[in-house]
């Protein structure tokens, strides 16, 4: 970027679609001008052309030199598919630890190999899978008898392979089986556990492809981190994208957990020829069609996800995003995640989960950019479910992993500071507030700008109370029963603001309990989400 | 503020906007075609050698088992991994410490506590190349073939790499092909089928010998089924012909993109290879593809899907199915039924996919 730029070009290039923005200097601060998304694949010089154009015909005077575009900066961040790792060890109980804290990595977790899992012949054959980007071998040290026996065994099994290929690196997380000759000794990297594992074997990707194949996500995790800084608030990003799925808690003094799941991903590759996985995923959908029908666009969905995006493509889109939330919160609440062993080998917490509802949700990712923004908004407390209280807001224009790839905290905060406003889209706010019982009523009193409104409260219902953009309001909240908010109590007050969804008033069980057979299931789905889609045909 | 640069910096020359619309998998000169190896087969060729199509290009093991052997000090250094051999062949040198393996394999690894463990079958099944051209690099995991034709890239692939002379077996792209239309007349061609075949088909296919299908959509289930299918017939004792189902542009039912299906019927009569890694239909050097329309598109999803049009302008965003926006293109959609009555329809940008 020149030292002083009156307007410059994000782009977004994820694996499904170009998102891209124009953001200039009006007023003496930045905005967002224009945004504008397409399928992979389609040149980005057409769509930023496009930005100007319709930046120049509504208000030419805020770009100077319109003509001089091709030449601005573009801040710019790409996704790719996450990169594959083989993980292999004397035992599933001694591979589990590495296995999560990659698969949390974002990494593809392909076949593992142990003595309880792979023979010889099948293990031999996914260590020369060619897509295979790293093989990982769990070491901790402590192994006795037949577990030590099976380290050796398995080492030798992966040197030989290793011997094979050179474009093999092999991570081996800690110390047992030092010294043995198996491992060609310029691919291989010892760390001392699995809590230095992670890093090390983002190094030895990173410096096979060129560069760590995540920077989207981590720029992404990056300008959460940033906005929550400065906006002083507790936020959570959570990114559904054709080939991962990321989700981070940030407060003021920095990121508190980050998790990025290659199987969080809208339709991950795996779940293609995975009937159960798509039956998962349709579990979500109210769509009526018959199973076979379903499955198949889930899968067209993986071949061409900017396909087929208007009417019941749009509602089982938007089916599959939530599948891709379930999966990421319960990859989030897993409580075998909670441990690990660390760099001296000692077993401590992982980053611990924190409890209470963020202040603000951020959600990002192709998927959301088609469906209204009240059934989004729905989507997100649906399968985010926590009590309380929080505000959501939508990444529309994909502005935030570009702004995360500026390397000086400083001038991303100060370029978040000024744009927040225009780039995060108000889907509204949302109350979670189980407990109400059955046959009982309560009370929802909304307040803004001196005038009020009270609403009955009823159990196990979402309740959408009309909440412009930018209107702030107290929520009241009054139950004969005792209501769980974050802490139980009969009586609870919210700061909310509103948003294109409004103010989302939820006392449904947490977590949602929804009927096994598959046609009470959508009734159910089809009644929540009805009044949030907008069903009159054009 | 640092930068990321995302560069593609060429000049613009689309004021009509059609570059908005996504283009068709396009045509590919000189395609490369993977063949994936497995431990136990055994290369037939070397880099740089020219091979045509049929030519052997590796063998390959069936029903391969790992087998193990006391490994003697003598014979540790000569057997290292990736060490071929054949039946009966004496490993590490004669006397006392040899090895000798109950069919041919490779060597995978010596076991620390002194045993060497080999993959090894009595037989054997031919991996033919499904294209002429020079094999451009060989290694433990694959091996690559640089083709002298051109390829028609596909979603997707199931089987082996095979070759046949190509017969259009439907009436049009979005015919079905039903498995009563498939006989003994058909071996070893490879089959245009159409909007779809299901299972019965593929599997009658298989048994009349037929060397592939080419197909425009299939259900999930059926690609399920086939696996299955192939899996099975691979178990068995006696080896069959290969095989490769090539689909041209997902799931369900879905018919032969109309560009494709026009290179398909051109091509009818010649010998084509169908390719799995990646998934593609390979052709003949000179062999003639139709030509291309700047202006011509598909509708790719939707009740409109496969019919064809001419591009006539863009639309603003319109609202859709559901009440969401989309940007749309205006669309001469090609007569169906009435010669000359031509249909405008708005579409979504991102459900046309235009020819070039």
């Amino acid at each position: 970027m020149t030292s002083d730029p009156h307007a410059f070009f994000t782009l977004d290039a994820g694996a499904a679609t170009l998102a891209v923005s124009l953001v200039a200097r009006v007023d003496g601060r930045w905005r967002l001008l224009a945004a504008d998304a397409a399928p992979a694949g389609t040149p980005a010089e057409v769509l930023l052309e496009g930005l100007v154009d319709q930046v120049r015909a509504v208000r030419p005077e805020v770009l100077p030199d319109p003509d001089g575009w091709p030449d601005w900066t573009r801040v710019g961040s790409r996704t790719v598919p996450p990169p594959r790792v083989v993980v292999a060890g004397p035992s599933d109980r001694s591979t589990e630890a590495l296995s999560r804290a990659l698969l949390a990595d974002g990494w593809n977790v392909g076949a593992s190999i142990t003595p309880e899992r792979a023979a010889a012949l099948e293990a031999a054959i996914a260590l020369r899978d060619p897509g295979l980007d790293l093989v990982a071998v769990a070491a901790p040290d402590g192994l006795v008898g037949h577990e030590h026996d099976a380290l050796l065994d398995v080492l030798a099994l992966v040197g030989a392979t290793a011997g094979l290929r050179e474009d093999l690196p092999v991570l081996v997380a800690g110390r047992a089986g030092a010294g043995r000759p198996d491992l060609p000794a310029d691919r291989v990297r010892r760390t001392h556990g699995v809590g230095d594992a992670v890093a090390a074997a983002r190094d030895l990707v990173g410096e096979r492809r060129g560069g760590w194949s995540s920077d989207g996500r981590d720029a992404f995790i990056r300008a959460i981190a940033s906005l929550a800084a400065v906006l002083d608030l507790r936020v959570e990003g959570v990114d559904v994208g054709l080939d991962a799925g990321t989700r981070v808690m940030a407060a003021p003094d920095g990121v508190m957990r980050r998790l990025v799941r290659a199987d969080a991903a809208l339709v991950p590759p795996e779940a293609v020829d995975d009937q159960r996985f798509l039956d998962a995923i349709a579990r979500w959908s109210p769509l009526a069609d018959d199973a076979f029908a379903i499955r198949d666009r889930l899968r067209n969905l993986r071949v061409a996800p900017w396909r087929d995006a208007a009417g019941d493509g749009a509602r089982l889109r938007l089916a599959a995003a939530r599948a891709s939330l379930e999966r990421l919160d319960a990859a989030w609440h897993d409580p075998a995640r909670e441990r690990h062993h660390d760099a001296r080998g000692a077993d401590r917490l992982a980053d611990p989960v924190p409890l209470a509802a963020p202040d603000l949700v951020v959600v990002s990712g192709g998927a959301f950019a088609v469906p209204p923004a009240p059934a989004v908004a729905l989507a997100v407390v649906d399968m985010l479910r926590r009590p309380g209280a929080m505000a959501l807001a939508f990444d529309h224009a994909r502005v935030l992993a570009p702004l995360g790839t500026i390397e000086s905290e400083l001038d991303r905060r100060r370029m978040l500071a000024e744009l927040a406003d225009d780039i995060l889209l108000p889907l509204g706010s949302a109350v979670v507030a189980p407990g109400l019982r059955a046959g009982h009523r309560g009370t929802l009193r909304v307040s803004a700008d001196g005038a009020s409104t009270s609403l009955p409260l009823a159990p196990g219902a979402v309740q959408v109370v009309d909440l412009p953009p930018g209107l702030g309001a107290a929520a009241e909240l009054e139950s004969p029963d005792d209501l769980f908010v974050g802490a139980r109590a009969r009586r609870a007050l919210f700061r909310v603001t509103g948003g294109l969804g409004g103010l989302l008033v939820d006392t449904r069980d947490m977590p949602l309990r929804l009927p096994e057979r598959p046609e009470r299931r959508r009734e159910y789905l089809d009644t929540w989400q009805r009044p949030f889609w907008t069903t009159a045909e054009p | 503020m640092a930068t990321t640069l995302l560069d593609d910096r060429r000049a613009v020359t689309d004021p009509a906007g059609l570059s908005r619309i996504p283009l068709r998998p396009q045509p590919i000169t000189a395609p490369l075609v993977s063949i994936r190896l497995r431990p136990g087969d055994e290369p037939l060729v070397a880099p740089g050698e020219r091979v045509s199509v049929g030519d052997p290009l590796l063998r390959r093991q069936r029903h391969p088992q790992v087998a193990e052997q006391p490994l003697r000090a003598r014979s540790a250094s000569a057997l290292a991994p990736g060490t071929r051999f054949g039946e009966g062949a004496e490993l590490g040198g004669p006397g006392r410490r040899t090895l000798r393996y109950e069919g041919a394999g490779e060597v995978l690894y010596a076991t620390p506590s002194g045993r060497l463990r080999a993959v090894v079958a009595r037989h054997h099944a031919v991996v033919a190349s499904p294209v002429t051209g020079t094999v451009r690099s060989l290694d433990p995991c694959a091996l690559v073939v640089h083709a002298e034709g051109s390829a028609l890239p596909a979603a997707l692939a199931v089987g082996e790499p095979s070759h046949g002379t190509l017969a259009v077996a439907v009436d049009g792209p979005d015919a079905e092909l039903h498995a009563n239309r498939i006989d003994v007349r058909h071996a070893g061609a490879v089959l245009v089928a159409g909007s779809r075949v299901d299972i019965e088909g593929l599997t009658r296919a298989r048994a009349m010998g037929v060397r592939g299908v080419i197909v425009g959509g299939v259900i999930g289930g059926d690609v399920v089924a086939l696996r299955a299918s192939i899996e099975r017939q691979d178990a068995s004792v006696h080896a069959s012909p290969s095989f490769a189902l090539i689909v041209l542009d997902g799931y369900g039912k879905r018919p032969v993109p109309r560009w494709t299906w026009d290179a398909l019927v051109a091509a009818a009569g010649q010998e084509v290879g169908l390719g799995i890694t990646p998934p593609q239909i390979l052709l003949e050097p000179g062999a003639g593809l139709p030509a291309v329309d700047p202006l011509r598109v598909r509708v790719t999803a939707g009740p409109l899907l496969g019919r064809t049009g001419r591009f006539v302008r863009l639309l603003a965003r319109r609202r859709r199915p559901a009440g969401v926006h989309l940007e749309c293109a205006l669309i001469d959609l090609d007569p169906v039924t009435l010669p000359g009555v031509v249909e405008q329809v708005e579409v979504p940008l991102a459900d046309l996919e235009r020819d070039g």
